[in-house]
């Protein structure tokens, strides 16, 4: 019978065919046209069989060899989502409140994922950055956004 | 003299006022921001690209380039300062590094880096100057074909110089040519994997992506494990070097220059490679073997000075062919391209002053950061001090401006977002990420290429190894190949990224 010797390698091997199929699925309408006159789905089909093939080779390894790894740190879930969702606030925000409110609050929110923050270094880190971000970016660099926006009525112009 | 004239031109931009200024902040801010733990050169130009999106190209290309050194050489000062590392290069200053601080030596440890760094910069400076323009010219000759073998040989050189598993760094590589091709076909104008988001016909942006993969997934790696680093620098002091230290570090200074020029020059290869291989080298011959690992000068001099000169000459490739060898390139060429300049054999004839500008600029700027570094060194160790709990949330705010900024979208910011989960997974599942970078930087080269020789050839494989020079390329990337599969140079390999 067989078993998985590095079940890291399992799934990474696994995750590779998935993204493969997945290419493969989304690029069924192109055209593959063939080695004269490829088209435009020619080189992902190609690279995606290719990773296939990779991707199995990974799995068979898996099986086979047995590795010693060093197991991973354990993980920190909330610091983890913070990270990530903080990005995905200030894409969302940043047209609505403007830049001052969503650096504010997103520095402020995400300093919250170390285990080390104190409120009131993170609020001061956040103010800090709130202004600065300002001076630096609307008023230096001139990037087209405001400080405040449409949803702070009595700052926004 | 043609040399002669093609510097004075170099000169006549890189020392412009407004130019030096440039140079001056992008060593600063490199310094700045590489000092601080957890952030390599590849983060730091990440991160710093988009402030030179409003500059004229020159300038944007010798601030990046300043950033550049500064970062590589900030991490030397954590390194040596603290025993951490910013990033791979700088792996092996830290053993010793980090030993001659501890007994009292972190002036002299600092001051060899800066010295040996600054001799390894101007001779590979020269190097640039020599080796460039007869590269190009070649370049120019190539045909799609020859391109086509040219980066296949890079991508394979790639994979032989990564660490871990051979199957796995192929895979990240065919990964990022996957996610290359997102974006509109060249040829045929037909839109590829775009799910009718009008942002996605040019692509996924690189900047998005490689802020993804290396600034906010290293964050979500740091605060995995964090833990409170109490940092216990002292003051440094002794930054001048005895009359003894002179004589130890002239040797492994010039071996270091040596080793990592012809280092840097390959693909895959640069900072990293060099400063490993130079610590082997010593290690071997040095005299003072038997200090090594407790606090041996040699060992601080060689690979610094290995490090510098193959972050030097690694540009060559990126110059002269417009094939970035590492991620530090790939970001340049990336620049380049933002800034309307393709990047290949073509900068030197059509933008002489912007490629030789550049090159005087890189010695310029090495000068900057000794004369920067040394006097300063008191305000580095202070920035040190910064704890990772203020510094991540700052690091998270620009990465966000940032990503904004390329195209004043907030598009990339979700692309950024989901980079950093993709580049996350893959370190969980210990994929590495340098090659899917290159990968994706070079598919849309590969694929043109790939059309182009096959349309000429009507369908014929065989026009890759018709060509005499697009045959050796191949046979070149082969013979890599066999070397890196052979278990007697897997192993040392291995040995040398343990050591």
């Amino acid at each position: 019978m067989l078993k998985i010797r590095n079940g890291r390698d399992f799934v990474g091997g696994a995750a590779m065919i998935v993204v493969s199929l997945l290419f493969i699925a989304f690029g069924r309408e192109l055209d593959v046209g063939n080695s004269f006159q490829m088209g435009p789905g020619y080189f992902p089909v190609m690279l995606s069989l290719l990773l296939i093939g990779i991707g199995v080779l990974i799995i068979v390894q898996s099986l086979v060899v047995a590795v010693r790894d060093e197991p991973d740190a354990p993980a920190n879930w909330k610091a983890s989502i913070l990270v990530i969702l903080a990005p995905v606030f200030f894409g969302l925000a940043l047209s609505r409140l403007g830049l001052a409110p969503t650096m504010f609050l997103m520095v402020g929110g995400v300093s919250c994922a170390s285990r080390y923050a104190g409120w009131r270094h993170s609020i001061a880190l956040a103010l800090f950055m709130a202004i600065s971000s300002v001076v630096l970016f609307t008023r230096l660099l001139s990037l087209p956004v405001s400080a405040f926006g449409p949803w702070i009525p009595f700052l926004s112009n | 003299m043609d040399i002669l004239s093609d510097l004075l031109l170099g000169a006549a931009t890189a020392f412009q006022p407004m130019n030096l200024l440039y140079g001056f902040i992008g060593c600063l801010l490199g310094t700045a921001i590489g000092v601080l733990p957890g952030l390599g050169p590849t983060a730091t130009i990440a991160m710093l690209l988009p402030i030179t999106f409003g500059l004229q190209p020159e300038s944007a290309l010798i601030m990046l380039a300043g950033i550049f050194y500064g970062a590589q050489y900030g991490g030397s000062t954590t390194a040596i300062l603290i025993n951490l590392p910013g990033e791979s290069s700088s792996v092996v200053t830290a053993i010793d590094g980090y030993q001659m601080a501890r007994r009292g030596r972190a002036g002299a440890a600092l001051a060899t880096a800066a010295l040996g760094s600054f001799f390894a910069g101007s001779v590979a400076t020269v190097l640039l100057v020599i080796a460039a323009p007869p590269l190009a010219a070649v370049a120019l000759k190539f045909g799609p074909a020859e391109y086509f073998s040219l980066m296949v040989l890079g991508l394979v050189a790639s994979v032989a110089l990564a660490s871990g598993s051979l199957l796995k760094a192929f895979a990240m590589i065919i990964f990022g040519l996957l996610l290359g091709s997102v974006g509109t076909d060249v040829e045929s104008g037909m839109p590829r994997y775009i799910f009718s988001i009008p942002e996605l016909y040019d692509g996924l942006n690189f900047v998005a992506v490689s802020m993804g993969i290396f600034g906010i997934c290293e964050i979500l790696r740091n605060l995995e494990n964090e833990h409170e680093r109490s940092v216990g620098v002292k003051k440094v002091s002794g930054l001048m070097l005895t009359h003894d230290d002179f004589r130890r570090i002239r040797g492994p200074i010039l071996r270091g220059t040596t080793l990592g020029s012809f280092l840097g020059v390959l693909p895959g290869g640069g900072a990293m490679l060099s400063s490993f291989a130079a610590y082997a080298l010593e290690k071997r011959i040095s005299p003072n073997r038997a200090e090594f690992g407790k606090g041996a000068i040699e060992a601080v001099a060689a690979p610094e000075s290995a490090n510098n000169a193959g972050a030097q000459t690694s540009f060559i490739p990126m110059l002269t062919l417009g094939i970035p060898g590492n991620p530090v390139m790939a970001l340049m060429v990336g620049a380049m391209i933002i800034q309307g300049i393709t990047p290949g054999p073509n900068v030197i004839s059509e933008e002489p002053d912007l490629f030789w500008g550049m090159i005087v600029s890189m010695w310029s700027g090495n000068l900057m950061l000794v004369i920067l570094n040394l006097p300063l060194i008191g305000l580095w160790v202070r920035m040190l001090t910064i704890p990772y709990h203020l510094l991540f949330p700052a690091i998270i705010g620009f990465c966000c401006i940032g990503a904004y900024s390329i195209n004043n979208s907030v598009f990339d910011v979700f692309i950024m977002a989901g980079f950093s989960v993709i580049g996350f997974t893959l370190s969980k599942l210990r994929f590495e990420p340098a090659p899917l970078l290159l990968g994706f930087i070079l598919g849309p080269m590969l694929e043109e290429n790939l059309r182009r020789a096959m349309l000429i050839s009507q369908g014929d494989p065989t026009i890759f190894v018709r060509s005499p020079l697009s045959l050796s390329l191949l046979i070149v990337a082969l013979i890599v190949l066999g070397m890196v599969l052979s278990p007697s140079i897997s192993r040392k390999r291995d040995e040398a990224f343990t050591e």
